[in-house]
Order: C-alpha cells, then structure tokens, then sequence
C-alpha cells in the first residue's frame, strides 16, 4: 500500500494532512491517523501498522487493530492509498 | 463513506490557522502575455509584465521554501506562465522537490515536444483556458488568441499523458455555448472542468458592458452546468461556483482557505478578489508571512471592505491598488 499519486501528506502539531490535489480535498488526522499514514509513506505493510503503533500507543481497550483497518478501509475507499503492483 | 473512523474525523473542522504553512500556493509567476483577453483579471497582455518581477534565483530561493515546508500543492499562472524565459526550469525545480504542480494557461505554447516535457516532470495537471466552443466565440475574448491553436495544444497534453483541466469564463456571448463546451471538454480527454461568474477587476473593467452576461443568461447558463455535472458524473468532473463574489468573500472571512496568491513581484495577496497584500517574499520568510496572513484575516479593514462592496460592487476595480497590511 502506499499513498495515491497525487495525494501528499504533511505533519501538523494536530497530527497530520492529507491532500488530495486532483480534487483540491483536504482531509486532515489526529495523531494516530497521521502515524499510520506515516507508517504507509514509509513503506510498512498494511499487516505490519498495527503492530509497530502498539509499541508506541497504548492500546488497553484492545482497538488498535480494528480501528487501523478502518482507517485503512476509510483512505482506500476515498482514493487515497492504492497497492503497489507487483513487479 | 459517510461515517470516517475517528483518526479522520476528529480533526475534520480544523481551519487554516491551525496549519503550519499553507496547503496551495497560486502563483503568478509573470504578468506577460501573448494575448490580451477582454476579461483578464491580472491586466495581462503583451509587453505587460511587472517591471519588479522576480529573479530566477529570487524565484528558486521562494520555491525552496515551500518544499522546505512541504507545500503540497503550487500552481503557475500569469500572464501566461509559459511565455516566463525560465518557466521549466522552475517547473524541474519544484517537481524534483515532489511538489505537486498545476500549470494554468492558454494553451497556445503547448507543443508536442513542451507536452512530453510537462509529463516527464509528472505534473498534476494542465488547466487550458477555452472559454467556448467554436472560433467566433474564443477568438473574440481571446484577443490575439487562436481557438485552433488552444485545442491543438489539448490535444498535445492527451497524447502526452498529461492530466487535463478545462476552464471556461462566461461572457455574454459565449454563455449558450457551455454546453457544446463541456462536451469539448470530454472530448479532449479532461477529467475536470470549471467555471464560474466572471468578475469584475482587471480588463473587464473596460470591456464589462461588452461582456457581462445578464442573470437570465447566468440562471441558464448555471443549469446547464448542473446537467452536465450530471451527465459526466464518474467519467469527468464538472465543478462551477454559482455563488457571487459577495457571498464567497463572507464565507471566507470566517473561513479563510490554506491558499496565498502570490503576485509576479512576490507580494502575497490574502485571496485574488481583495486588494489586501499580507507579505512579500523578497523581504520575509513564507513562515512569517503565513503569519500575517491569519492576522490579515482578521484585520477590521478586510471585513469593511466587504461590507462596502455589498453596498457598492464595483470596488472590486480596485483590486490592483494593493493595500498592505
């Protein structure tokens, strides 16, 4: 997974931006949306994200993972992230 | 989706004070011109161009700081930004940064050989004027400007792999082409389309008895707009801002949009349709300037200008007359 080709990301002290600049929409996340977004910029595996956030966030309800896939789900239905082909 | 997860949601109403630079930049990056069109908002024209206008290394030194922070976003308008002696270098400049660029233009200088150059900068899109859909109508706005030689230039940008954007000013004699214009459009191989009520500012200060549509002209012209809107939806974009200047400028005081407009001198304007200049990056940092610009906002002086142009709408041929704040 990565970001879309005309989509860009930037860090904001809230958490992050995401642009989306065909469509000039601004999409914006709190801070652990813009860690994930900075984890799929970087390259991690979709399987991977949850994993390297627990080590960082506190997670005693036990929600990260389901609340990483929807996100995920949420950014991959608007258009935002797309799969790399393989190659 | 109708229901974002919170990571999206939470921060959905931020506005731009909350950011820390701008998400679009609109720059003018000349005010020549090779033609001289009856509604131009800028005075554009031949042998029109800022006699401050930026250097090259002033130019790259701006461009830098907004890769620096990361400005998304950047259009290149004029004038025609692609009669600028050093237009593809700053191009190369921004687009090897990852910046993302938009090129505005007129479409006349849009050959085989620039349209494969554009591509291979991976520029977001090409907005090409076309302001009707037959000679009589563009050739009459476009002073100097050849109907031919804008959609051959389209045609170019297709074959070149270069996303297309269309955009159409409404005059009083080309409204009821809209629709034919919009099918040009599609035809091209656009994906989005704009427009919207031609303002009152620039050239069409002179020409506007000549060109000002009528409202009966505008309410058809708007409808024909929503049809089309629905009749491309998925294959192309149709955008139109049927709100007036008043109406857009209200909203903007209580929500001012990420986006500064930079003149070809460098000054920074808050929004095209004010005369308020917020900065000039010959002498401050885009940081500070981006500060003046949330103060600029809120400056008494914004908001009275707007309520005057309430009362009186033809302050906007004013807007050239910047006033610093």
């Amino acid at each position: 997974m990565q970001l879309a080709k005309y989509v860009r990301f930037r860090e904001e002290k809230f958490g992050g931006v995401l642009f989306e600049t065909r469509s000039e929409k601004v999409f914006t996340l709190n801070a652990t949306g813009a860690a994930v977004v900075r984890e799929i910029a970087a390259g991690t595996g979709e399987g991977e994200i949850a994993g390297r956030l627990r080590g960082r966030y506190d997670d005693p309800r036990g929600v990260l993972d389901r609340e990483v896939a929807a996100l995920l789900a949420d950014l991959r239905s608007r258009g935002l992230v797309e799969d790399v082909p393989h190659g | 989706m109708d229901e974002a997860p919170p990571a999206v949601a939470a921060a959905a109403a931020r506005g731009a004070e909350d950011l820390a630079a701008p998400l679009y930049v609109a720059w003018q990056i000349t005010n020549e011109c090779n033609l001289a069109c009856l509604h131009c908002i800028e005075e554009s024209g031949p042998g029109k161009a800022f006699a401050d206008e930026l250097t090259p290394g002033e130019f790259r030194a701006v461009l830098d700081q907004m890769l620096e922070h990361e400005v998304p976003y950047l259009s290149f308008s004029g004038g025609e930004p692609m009669v600028h002696p050093h237009f593809f270098e700053m191009a190369e400049h921004f687009c090897a940064g990852r910046g993302n660029l938009k090129v505005e233009t007129n479409g006349h200088y849009l050959t085989p050989a620039n349209c494969e150059r554009l591509e291979r900068l991976g520029v977001k899109a090409v907005q090409v004027s076309i302001d009707g859909a037959s000679k009589d109508t563009f050739n009459r706005m476009r002073v100097l400007g050849r109907f031919d030689a804008a959609v051959d230039g389209t045609r170019n940008l297709r074959a070149a792999g270069v996303p297309i954007e269309i955009n159409f000013s409404p005059t009083h004699f080309n409204v009821h082409e809209i629709g034919a214009a919009v099918d040009l459009a599609y035809e091209l191989g656009a994906y989005s389309f704009y427009s919207g009520r031609t303002m009152y500012t620039g050239n069409a200060v002179k020409t506007w008895r000549k060109i000002v549509p009528t409202e009966e002209q505008y309410a058809e012209f708007f409808a024909t707009l929503r049809a089309k809107a629905e009749e491309y939806r998925g294959r192309m974009r149709v955008y139109f801002h049927e709100m007036g200047l008043l109406e857009e400028l209200r909203y903007r005081l209580v929500h001012p949009a990420a986006l500064v407009i930079v003149l070809p001198n460098g000054l920074v304007k808050l929004i095209n349709a004010l005369p308020f200049v917020c900065g000039d990056l010959r002498r401050q940092s885009l940081t500070e300037i981006w500060a003046n610009f949330q103060r600029a906002w809120r400056d008494p002086r914004v908001a009275g200008f707007v309520d005057e142009l309430a009362v009186d709408p033809r302050k906007t041929a004013g807007l050239h007359e910047w006033i610093h704040l």
